[in-house]
């Protein structure tokens, strides 16, 4: 009916947040989760990508390092077969091009000792930081400073609930989780994260029903207030769903298709996102408990999906309590099967949003106000947006 | 030249000429012998040493450099556009100056935006003309892919308006990260060729262009940068604030000062409102000679007024002005007051024709 005026519409509304739009490649300048702790032990080499920089972690004496994965020399990945020959440097495997861990000099060639290259070439180094059991890297430009503090680049810390959830960076909490590849580009997962109307996909999903929980079939916002900007100084900057029957009206019932939200208990839950990317839902997947996500961007079309659960623990009765709750219920439950619905959203949005300009063709609806004020706070106080590798290369 | 000749020429230089050393920006330098019978450009072109100039007749303001030390006067029989205040600063315009004793000139760009970057032309097709108030276009076209154009935020090209003779400056409102395509601000003036032009010009009609010229561009520095546009003068300074909005690294404050004649001519609210939003250190002041509409939320007055009166206390501090030259002649003096030093403004002048 409208098919024709509908573009014409949603690029004036898109122009508003432009520079969200120019980030097919993610945000710079911002820590995000490179690996758990516990992928790499003492020793250990691993590559990863994230928004496009290649980055090989090594950790020695216990300390985790990050270089750019690219041998100065012939261009090779140092961690497609890591090869450590001192406690303080990484070589590659290739002719021996030696560099310290610490600041990225060329300290050897093994093949040429006396090459008037050493101490003079370099490969760059990444900040690292490593909390709660997981290392985070700070990826874009080098030297950016000052270097932000990670908690300005995770959720907020909840204030305003009488048993607030805990923050992963609480001391006494329980931290683990998962992460896996996504094949959509970063900002649908994000958007799909807090998209306060997907309900649907997750009606049937086992964990609804082993709770017997009352899931609405989506929510509808009826109040300014549904949706509240986070903006702290030096803070994370983002959105919060004002979840409460105040703000927005929970759809329980839709007589033209004959469906009604099933289940007998109520929850009370939140959803906020901050930048670059981080989804805070609160007490999900069951009360006191939060879940956090982030969707690193690989490249422009695949995402790194972190799922990552954070709950009290004081004593280590409750920690083997904490692992058989998540072993046997929240990993399977809500982990796997409740979020691999999200995941096969988000994948199925990538061929629109790739290959026929969807962010400028797309219909958005009333619930769509949370995702619209998402891109323009992104639009806003991210620190800079990534640009394609090859601009990467001449930094 | 063949081989004699420079040797003959360099042996008669020797008898009359000044030395003058030409200092870049970026701290690169360039020796010149100057005879006296001849203008200093003329001198740099004929030894190889390429500067930025348009007009060689001392109108466009292009070719500026300040004199540091020695003597160079220029000539006093054409009309030359530098004020009064620039030539006490020791600002010279090289095309129409002689070089009177050894000399050093500094330039306020750096050697590294023409060395190796040639002038050249390049046809470009028409995309679009928009209006976003009668008085005003917005020119769009998409360069050939072919010609390898790049240029820096701030520069401007000619273009040959179609159908006459007639070439016109304009300086570029997009980045270039937007190349192949290149928008452009015209003010449009009853019976002037490009503003007759445009009103019936159709998309995909042939430009032939030129460029890019022109040393107003950005500079590096983390600290206050203030920019003051009038009418027009928006498009470089829009294209400036674009460009440090894509950049790397934390972006310095800024400080908008964007007037135009009238309320009823203000254009491109919208557009500034968008950057406000999408850079939390834009600070904007907006302003109209004429306000009607007091509702307009338009500051009254000259944007040079609008700047305020608060100190400049970021010794950092730098600014970018364009648009008619008694504007610009106005925001020096103020900026200058406000202890902004001479040597951090930087100016484009913008002239109607």
């Amino acid at each position: 009916m409208s098919d024709g005026q509908k573009g014409v519409g949603a690029i004036s509304a898109s122009r508003q947040y432009a520079p969200y739009l120019e980030a097919d490649w993610g945000f710079k300048n911002t820590w995000y989760p490179a690996l758990f702790s516990s992928e790499l032990g003492e020793n250990g080499v691993k590559g990863v990508t994230i928004a496009g920089h290649d980055i090989v972690l090594r950790r020695s004496h216990g300390k985790a390092y990050a270089l750019r994965d690219r041998c100065a020399h012939r261009g090779v990945k140092l961690s497609l077969r890591p090869m450590c020959l001192t406690d303080d440097t990484l070589s590659c495997w290739y002719h021996g091009f030696t560099y310290a861990l610490e600041d990225g000099v060329l300290r050897t060639i093994v093949a040429s000792p006396n090459d008037p290259l050493i101490g003079k070439t370099r490969i760059r180094t990444y900040p690292v930081t490593e909390r709660a059991g997981i290392i985070f890297i700070f990826v874009g430009d080098q030297g950016y400073d000052p270097l932000p503090q990670l908690d300005a680049d995770l959720p907020i810390r909840v204030n305003d609930d009488d048993n607030p959830v805990p923050h992963i960076l609480d001391n006494q909490v329980y931290v683990r989780g998962i992460h896996r590849t996504g094949n959509s580009n970063w900002r649908l997962a994000a958007e799909n994260g807090f998209d306060p109307g997907h309900l649907l996909i997750h009606w049937d999903n086992q964990i609804v029903a082993a709770t017997d929980r009352k899931l609405a079939l989506g929510v509808e916002p009826v109040s300014e207030e549904a949706i509240k900007i986070i903006d702290e100084p030096d803070g994370p900057k983002g959105i919060m769903n004002m979840y409460n029957t105040r703000t927005y009206k929970f759809i329980m019932e839709n007589k033209a298709v004959n469906m009604r939200a099933r289940g007998k208990n109520s929850y009370y839950a939140r959803t906020s996102m901050v930048l670059p990317g981080i989804l805070l839902v609160e007490h999900w997947p069951i009360p006191g408990w939060a879940q956090y996500e982030w969707y690193v961007p690989t490249d422009d079309k695949h995402h790194e999906y972190w799922e990552i659960l954070v709950g009290h623990c004081r004593t280590d009765d409750e920690r083997r309590e904490a692992d058989y709750l998540y072993d046997s219920f929240l990993e399977p439950l809500a982990l796997r099967d409740f979020n691999d619905n999200d995941l096969f959203a988000r994948e199925a949005m990538q061929n629109f949003y790739e290959r026929e300009d969807g962010w400028n063709n797309e219909s958005l609806c009333a619930f769509d106000a949370a995702t619209i004020t998402w891109r323009k706070v992104a639009a806003r106080y991210n620190r800079g947006i990534q640009e394609p590798p090859d601009s990467i290369s001449r930094q | 030249m063949p081989a004699d000749e420079t040797a003959s020429l360099s042996r008669t230089a020797a008898a009359n000429a000044q030395r003058v050393t030409l200092q870049f920006e970026d701290e690169v330098e360039k020796q010149i012998e100057v005879r006296d019978d001849e203008f200093v450009l003329d001198a740099a072109l004929r030894q190889g040493v390429p500067l930025v100039y348009q007009c060689r007749s001392g109108s466009c303001s292009t070719c500026v450099g300040r004199m540091v030390s020695g003597s160079i006067e220029m000539v006093r029989d054409r009309a030359l556009s530098l004020l009064v205040a620039e030539i006490a600063e020791g600002k010279r315009l090289l095309c129409s100056s002689h070089a009177l004793a050894t000399s050093v000139v500094r330039l306020q760009y750096p050697s590294s935006l023409i060395y190796g970057e040639e002038r050249r032309s390049f046809e470009a097709r028409l995309t679009g003309v928009e209006w976003p108030v009668p008085s005003v276009a917005k020119l769009a076209i998409a360069v050939d892919r072919r010609a390898h154009i790049s240029f820096n935020a701030g520069q401007y090209v000619r273009i040959k308006v179609p159908g006459t003779e007639e070439w016109r400056s304009y300086s570029m409102c997009s980045t270039p990260r937007e190349l192949p395509r290149m928008e452009f601000l015209v003010r449009i003036i009853p019976g002037g060729v490009m503003s007759e032009y445009l009103r019936q010009a159709r998309p995909g009609e042939r430009l032939q262009v030129e460029g890019p010229l022109g040393a107003f561009i950005l500079h590096p520095g983390k600290g206050l940068h203030v920019f003051v546009a009038g009418g027009t003068g928006l498009a470089p300074i829009l294209a400036m604030i674009d460009e440090i909005r894509r950049a790397s690294g934390p972006k310095p404050k800024l400080l908008l000062s964007f007037g135009c004649a009238s309320d009823a001519n203000f254009f491109y609210r919208d557009e500034i409102e968008l950057r406000q939003w999408w850079i939390p250190q834009l600070e904007v002041r907006l302003s109209a000679d004429r306000v009607e509409d007091s509702n307009s939320g338009l500051l009254q007055g000259t944007p040079v007024d609008a700047i305020g009166a608060e100190p400049i206390t970021d010794l950092n501090a730098s600014a970018y002005l364009c648009g008619p030259p008694p504007m610009i002649e106005a925001a020096r003096r103020r900026l200058a007051e406000l202890g902004m030093s001479p040597e951090r403004i930087y100016a484009e002048r913008f002239v109607a024709s």
